[in-house]
């Protein structure tokens, strides 16, 4: 191809998407060996906290993962990683099985509630779907408490097994949390790379192109709800091992909501730091507020606007930056 | 049934939206290495015979079948498995997908790795992804395009755009080739290259459809062209005689009446 044919504009871009990838791979490796080390250096309060924000970063994935695969936007996502709360805490009061073994389980609960929500809604999309996701997240309570058999009801279950016996729990709920969402950080990645991954992409932008090579967008449906669906399953294994408790109040509407709002602010991104930074606003931006007393709320939106503002057009001004700089 | 004589053929083919008929009992028969036009005024339904041929339309009337097999009732995936593929009017290239990776869709229906391959670095999913790759930027290369591999489309100019969506349509060696408006966006030098690429991609056992509004380009790679006008065919027939045929004279220039 002449050079011609590219104009600076287009270079500029090209350069500015790779520069963004790189930028996001150096926070990633820089982040990953300062969490590995920071149980040494900060209170048990605050491990504890970030084991949470681990857990439910990995929630925000499940949801930013629907959103750039599937084009399409759940405010129902506490249902499924309700699934895997309760399947971890069941199968360790009722059978004694930890969560080596429960994970899985969870993991698998997650995908099949996905493609079995995913099946009859498959020709919904939009505004129709959104308010369909709704509908798991407002029964997903009185499910958990008129099965209070199995869910204990309003008082919930205690997860209190080790996954690796002998290390103290109190580290294993900040690092296996922390491991899973390096595990599913990965995989995401690896999905953007597969042949299934590509499918997705075009179902998304272009159905009618997917259709006319060989992907059937009921396909590509019910497969993004199923990953979405195990992902959020695998979030809500590991808040429950990460808060050693499962109960209702923790898998409302509202936490779906959080979820989403985790997803917008951390701009559906895929990679360690943006799940990081959704997390963050689900777990600790509220913390930090907490002694802000009646000003939590208008302060917490504070902050939400703040950030999205940042992204939006912070890559503008640091391109305005830039060309300065190098006019200099 | 040799490959020579593989036969897209369209009989009867009535499709209607509500009360208005774009296609009123069209019957084409397009055949393996010819390069066949099919060309009209706009709102004749040609697309739409298209979008009918690769099952993205159900006509109300009519079948479809391709050497010999019919292709009703098929969606376009599995007819897209069939060896029938296209490329669009408006160009549907995924934005987020660099060029090579939007050539490599033309390729997803022929391999089959599992969803654990698409996770986790296992040795069949990264095999078929290199193969798929090679043979990706191979189309590009025929079609002059290597160097844009590892760009996205919004970095191609447009005329560039749909070499690509050829390109995806070609890779994987398809029985029926079905080209909307190849030609739109490109200048005069870009679409004598794409004449001459289009005569390379031509070849005995591939049936190629064309539907392009450039005269020139059709008169002069075109075997045999259909003339369409309001959802029926006008006449069929090699270059020279549909460009002095009366009726199509008077559908692109009007008639003395009119």
């Amino acid at each position: 191809m002449s050079d011609s044919i590219l104009t600076m504009r287009q270079e500029r871009s090209s350069l500015d998407l790779r520069k963004m990838v790189a930028s996001e791979r150096i926070v990633a490796g820089a982040i990953i060996p300062v969490l590995i080390l920071l149980p040494l250096f900060v209170a048990g309060s605050w491990t504890y906290a970030l084991g949470v924000c681990f857990a439910n970063s990995i929630g925000v994935l499940a949801v930013s993962a629907l959103v750039r695969y599937g084009g399409e936007v759940s405010i129902g996502h506490s249902f499924f990683a309700a699934v895997g709360a309760y399947s971890v805490a069941i199968l360790e009061t009722r059978a004694g099985l930890p969560l080596s073994i429960s994970l899985p389980v969870a993991l698998v609960a997650g995908v099949l509630c996905g493609i079995a929500f995913a099946w009859p809604s498959r020709r919904l999309s939009g505004i129709y779907l959104a308010v369909s996701t709704m509908a798991l997240a407002l029964a997903m309570p009185e499910i958990i408490v008129n099965a209070d058999t199995w869910t204990g009801g309003f008082e919930g279950l205690y997860v209190s097994k080790p996954l690796i016996p002998g290390i103290g729990i109190e580290l294993q709920r900040y690092y296996v949390p922390l491991v899973a969402l390096a595990v599913v950080v990965y995989c995401l990645s690896r999905l953007r790379q597969s042949r299934q991954g590509r499918a997705l992409l075009l179902a998304r932008s272009h159905p009618a192109a997917a259709d006319a090579f060989g992907t059937r967008r009921a396909w590509a449906r019910v497969s993004i709800m199923g990953i979405s669906g195990g992902i959020a399953a695998i979030s809500g294994a590991m808040l429950a091992f990460a808060s050693s408790a499962v109960s209702p109040t923790v898998y409302t509407f509202w936490s779906s909501i959080f979820l989403l709002v985790g997803s917008v602010v951390s701009f559906y991104g895929l990679t360690l730091p943006r799940a990081l930074i959704g997390g963050a606003f689900l777990t600790l931006v509220p913390q930090v507020l907490s002694g802000s007393g009646a000003w939590i709320p208008v302060l917490y939106g504070l902050v939400m606007l703040v950030v999205i503002l940042a992204g939006h057009y912070g890559p503008q001004l640091s391109s305005i930056l830039f060309r300065r700089g190098e006019k200099r | 049934m040799d490959a020579q004589n593989s036969m897209l053929t369209a009989q009867g083919i009535a499709l209607s939206f509500g009360g208005i008929k774009v296609l009123q009992g069209l019957d084409v028969e397009f055949r393996a290495g010819e390069v066949t036009g099919l060309i009209g005024p706009n709102g004749a339904g040609k697309t739409s015979l298209f979008n009918c041929l690769t099952g993205a339309y159900r006509p109300q009337g009519g079948s479809i079948s391709f050497d010999g097999r019919p292709l009703d009732g098929l969606s376009p995936a599995a007819r897209a498995s069939r060896g029938v593929v296209r490329s669009f009017q408006t160009v549907a290239l995924c934005p987020e997908l660099t060029v090579v990776e939007n050539v490599m869709m033309g390729l997803a229906r022929n391999y089959h790795s599992g969803w654990l391959s698409a996770f986790l670095p296992l040795a069949r999913g990264r095999r078929e992804d290199r193969e798929m790759r090679e043979a990706a930027i191979s189309a590009l290369a025929s079609l002059g395009l290597a160097d844009a591999a590892d760009l996205l489309p919004s970095q191609l100019p447009p005329g560039m755009q749909r070499l690509v969506e050829i390109a995806r349509a070609i890779v994987g060696k398809p029985s029926v080739l079905l080209l909307d408006e190849p030609a739109a966006g490109l200048n005069n030098a870009e679409t004598r290259d794409l004449t001459q690429t289009l005569r390379n991609i031509a070849s005995p056992d591939l049936v190629m459809v064309i539907v392009e509004h450039d005269m020139d380009l059709v008169m002069s790679i075109c075997d045999r062209i259909y003339v369409i006008n309001f959802g029926e065919v006008v006449t069929c027939g090699p270059p020279q005689a549909v460009r002095t045929n009366e009726d199509v004279i008077a559908i692109y220039l009007g008639s003395e009446d009119d």
